[in-house]
């Protein structure tokens, strides 16, 4: 595998109960690149996520990793274990060793410093969700792998999310793989896009993959006319009949 | 040399020690990991193996921790430890355990093992021989808990984050049933088949409410053993109550008071 590559998958399968889940599934991932990977319920995007990180081992196909990569992973659920007394400190030094002004700088790229001696079973789901994103950041990872990461954050919440991530891309100078299904939220922070259905529909930049017809079969026009409209960033208003007042395009 | 365990309250005391520094951090762990039915199963499958080492003429230990082990390596490959394990597993193996074991004992000729002694022990009888064995496995378990601990911990608080950040999940758990099956089999000797799971869990229940961490949690269960074996001797000695469900009623008394107390801090500040 080149150097410039963290992470390449190739023909992975892989099938539970007769069901087959993964179809041959092929991608890579570069350094510094946020990829998402979209499609519907039971696409087996989750089921993709735990391969990368290695939590599911029986798959069909090879997983190549650059030697020495370091993955911080948000699943999708975690479930929070109410008899365990743990605060956020401690939860954030569950596997490794940062120091206090590490663990002070995470909770703050992830704007919540203020519930470190919080006990992890008081917070709500959203605080959870930002704690846990906090987590991957540590131990300077060269890619993090966050799995639905919004669930349960409400939508005001689920912007900052995004943007938070596409933040930490930045200042951490690490790979993201992101599974969502909030198309349209995500579309603008992404390089590449994975659209899964068992096998992999289409990939690439989030503009062509949204007028891909295997896109447009699982996600409809309708869905692709909002990315549209969403990557398009505008520097200029519309007026009411729809024609650009003061127009300047970059 | 040891003349001065000949004392049985001595050996008694020393026995109910050396279980409550133990069931101190097996029985957190075992609550973290909703496991505590799972020394409750192995307990009453255990009366099966004395019954099966009786018969077969070893000392009865081999047959318990022959038939704790098969019994975790079974869970092992049933569960695949890809969940917790189910209640309904659990059940089946215990009242199959329990089921076969009385048959099997009541195959032996009559006075060789009672049922009652399986099942509650006789901490009072406490032979230096029982001290030894017990010692050695705390040593060895304790051993093994602080290598792991960190380990233990982040398994305990999610399976996911532990396994992606490279703490081999499937080992750890099956050395975590396997630690459990070998305390069930060494100290029911004494303690008796629901002493031990009592105390692992009760006295940990009480320190869960005051706690902030895991350790923390682990220290003030030793605590509530402590006081839980303090509270059994004594009403045992005044009272002439049977000293092993002594002790289960006095940690159950202790998580009462504590409970009550918990309710009485949390009114006071809102």
């Amino acid at each position: 595998m080149s150097d410039d590559l963290l992470l390449r998958a190739r023909d992975v399968s892989y099938a539970l109960g007769g069901r087959q889940i993964l179809d041959r599934v092929s991608f890579e991932l570069g350094p510094s690149q946020i990829t998402t990977i979209i499609g519907p319920n039971g696409a087996g995007k989750s089921t993709l996520a735990n391969i990368v990180t290695g939590l599911i081992t029986n798959f069909d196909g090879a997983i190549e990793r650059r030697p020495g990569l370091r993955i911080g992973f948000l699943p999708q659920k975690v479930y929070v274990n109410t008899l365990m007394p743990l605060t956020v400190e401690r939860m954030l030094r569950l596997t490794r060793n940062p120091d206090a002004s590490e663990i002070d700088h995470a909770l703050a790229q992830t704007e919540v410093g203020y519930l470190k001696q919080r006990q992890v079973r008081s917070l709500s789901e959203g605080e959870l969700k930002r704690v846990l994103l906090a987590r991957t950041t540590l131990g300077n990872p060269d890619l993090i792998v966050l799995d639905e990461p919004t669930s349960g954050v409400d939508v005001t919440g689920e912007i900052r999310m995004y943007e938070l991530i596409g933040e930490l891309r930045s200042q951490l100078q690490c790979a993201v793989l992101l599974v969502s299904h909030d198309l349209h939220l995500v579309m603008s922070q992404t390089d590449q896009v994975l659209c899964l259905n068992q096998h992999l529909c289409c990939s690439g930049l989030p503009e062509s993959v949204s007028q891909h017809p295997e896109y447009l079969a699982l996600f409809g026009q309708k869905a692709a006319d909002s990315i549209a409209i969403y990557t398009h960033h505008h520097d200029h208003e519309h007026d009411v009949s729809g024609e650009p007042a003061g127009h300047r395009h970059d | 040399m040891t003349e001065w365990l000949d004392d049985f309250l001595l050996r008694s005391v020393l026995a109910g020690l050396i279980m409550v520094t133990i069931a101190a951090p097996m029985g957190c762990l075992m609550v973290w990991q909703r496991l505590a039915f799972l020394s409750d199963t192995l307990g009453h499958a255990a009366v099966l193996g004395v019954g099966i080492g009786l018969m077969l003429q070893m000392v009865p230990i081999i047959g318990v921790l022959a038939v704790a082990l098969l019994i975790v390596f079974s869970l092992s490959r049933v569960s695949n430890f890809n969940s917790a394990l189910s209640e309904t597993t659990l059940a089946i193996i215990s009242h199959t355990g329990l089921a076969g074991g009385i048959i099997v004992v009541g195959l032996l000729p009559s006075q060789t093992v009672s049922l009652e002694s399986i099942l509650f022990g006789d901490l009072l009888a406490t032979t230096a021989t029982d001290l030894l064995h017990m010692l050695v496995t705390t040593v060895v378990l304790l051993i093994l808990l602080v290598h792991h601990w960190r380990a233990f911990v982040a398994l305990s608080v999610s399976r996911e984050i532990a396994q992606a950040e490279g703490v081999e999940v499937r080992k750890l758990q099956f050395l975590m049933y396997a630690m459990i099956a070998l305390l069930v089999a060494v100290m029911m000797q004494v303690m008796g088949v629901l002493l031990i799971a009592a105390m692992l869990v009760i006295p940990t229940t009480s320190a869960r409410l005051f706690s902030r961490g895991p350790e923390q949690m682990v220290a003030l269960s030793a605590l509530y053993g402590l006081g839980a074996l303090a509270g059994g001797m004594t009403s045992s000695y005044h009272f002439d109550w049977q000293t092993g469900p002594a002790i289960v009623v006095s940690a159950s008394a202790l998580l009462l008071a504590t409970l009550a107390l918990s309710r009485i801090l949390k009114n006071q500040t809102p």
